[in-house]
């Protein structure tokens, strides 16, 4: 054999072996890929015939996007100094915030079995499913987290609701449409019975968060929120973070005052 | 129907511990001395639009409009001045205590008609 022939046996064998690697690739792509509608839509729930439900968030306590801060999975933060980073507070509310911190959050309401509200239970352990009803144009997010409450996100096109019309809850009201691949929530109307994360970030009833939900392969849901509460920050500020699909049903389990 | 009954009070006693949001929004009363064994009742009803408080005392016919209310993190002290209809200055000093309790407290000096009463507003 001479050195030409070598060297055209060894390309050969360099191409088929890519062609294996590459065909093996776009398989692994193709199942990891999110499902969809038929029409072409993302499902960020199960597909027919599966069972599984997101948790697992990649971050455990609410903080603005880029802040260098460490928090316990209780929300504690390791530094108290950091408490200024977390997120742009007004004095009042650093204070509070401190305040809940030095008192390691024993006055949480989610102590007393009260909805974590919202971004809170994006964070909450426990499972999370979003719904899609596309015959009444909404979707459902159920918790399995916390007193396993619900929220639902319209997406009928109407207006979002005067800030005077709305009775407040833990959840607001949402209204939402797709863009693109990504399902954006703008909610308004949350009550101030609930702790806004686990490390007691306050909120007053003047907040507003848009949520962005999207689903970059079948096993991660990207959520991100911006948070609009003139009275409580100095600025709009953004958090975001991954969860992880878990196969199977949301585990069953009852909630009890200090404990779960 | 007991355990959901049990759930419900939980519920509400909950909702009733919790403090949250910005410490001095809602509703806050308290009692001041007055002639003989009778007391005067004060409601303050306080907002917090993220500039300022703003409030009224005794919402009704009669209510009077907060012309200053401060809230000072440090310490969580609490100040407040007014004028009732006749221009009689209205003051009141004191600190939030038990800040994590819904009903939560301020314990304070309210001078009214030349007066200086010790005032505990409760939060309702």
């Amino acid at each position: 054999m001479n050195r030409a022939t070598s060297v055209a046996g060894l390309a050969v064998l360099i191409l088929l072996a890519v062609g294996c690697q590459k065909q093996a690739s776009e398989k692994d792509d193709a199942s990891n890929a999110a499902p969809r509608y038929p029409d072409g839509v993302l499902r960020l729930d199960r597909a027919p015939g599966e069972k599984g439900y997101w948790d697992s968030p990649s971050e455990l306590s609410l903080a603005e996007e880029g802040a260098k801060v460490e928090f316990d999975a209780s929300g504690k933060l390791r530094q108290t100094a950091d408490a200024a980073k977390v997120a742009p507070l007004q004095p009042w509310a650093l204070a509070l915030y401190l305040y809940r911190q030095a008192n390691e959050m024993k006055d949480d309401p989610m102590r007393s079995c009260i909805g974590p509200g919202n971004p809170r239970a994006m964070q909450t352990p426990g499972g999370v499913r979003i719904i899609q009803d596309r015959n009444l144009n909404r979707a459902y997010v159920l918790f399995g987290g916390g007193n396993h409450g619900w929220r639902v996100i319209y997406l009928d096109g109407r207006d979002p609701p005067s800030p005077d019309e709305v009775t407040a809850t833990f959840y607001g009201l949402a209204v939402g449409r797709w863009e693109g691949d990504t399902l954006v929530a703008e909610s308004i109307g949350f009550n101030t019975r609930f702790w806004f994360s686990n490390g007691g970030l306050p909120h007053t009833e003047g907040l507003k968060l848009t949520e962005r939900f999207t689903r970059p392969s079948h096993d991660v849901l990207h959520y991100e929120v911006t948070i609009d509460d003139p009275r409580t920050y100095t600025r709009t500020w953004k958090a975001s973070w991954n969860l992880k699909w878990v196969p199977g049903d949301i585990p069953e389990k009852y909630c009890e005052d200090d404990r779960e | 129907m007991r355990s959901l009954l049990a759930a419900g009070l939980l519920l509400i006693a909950g909702v009733a511990s919790a403090q949250e949001g910005f410490p001095l929004d809602g509703t806050w009363r308290g009692e001041r001395p007055a002639a003989g064994s009778t007391a005067v009742t004060i409601v303050l009803v306080l907002e917090w639009d993220g500039q300022k408080i703003a409030g009224v005392i005794n919402p009704g016919p009669k209510s009077i409009p907060l012309q200053d209310m401060q809230l000072i993190p440090d310490g969580w002290k609490v100040t407040l001045a007014a004028k009732d209809a006749a221009g009689n200055t209205i003051s009141f000093e004191g600190t939030i205590a038990d800040l994590g309790s819904y009903h939560r407290y301020i314990d304070g000096a309210w001078q009214e008609g030349g007066k200086t009463y010790k005032v505990r507003f409760v939060h309702e």
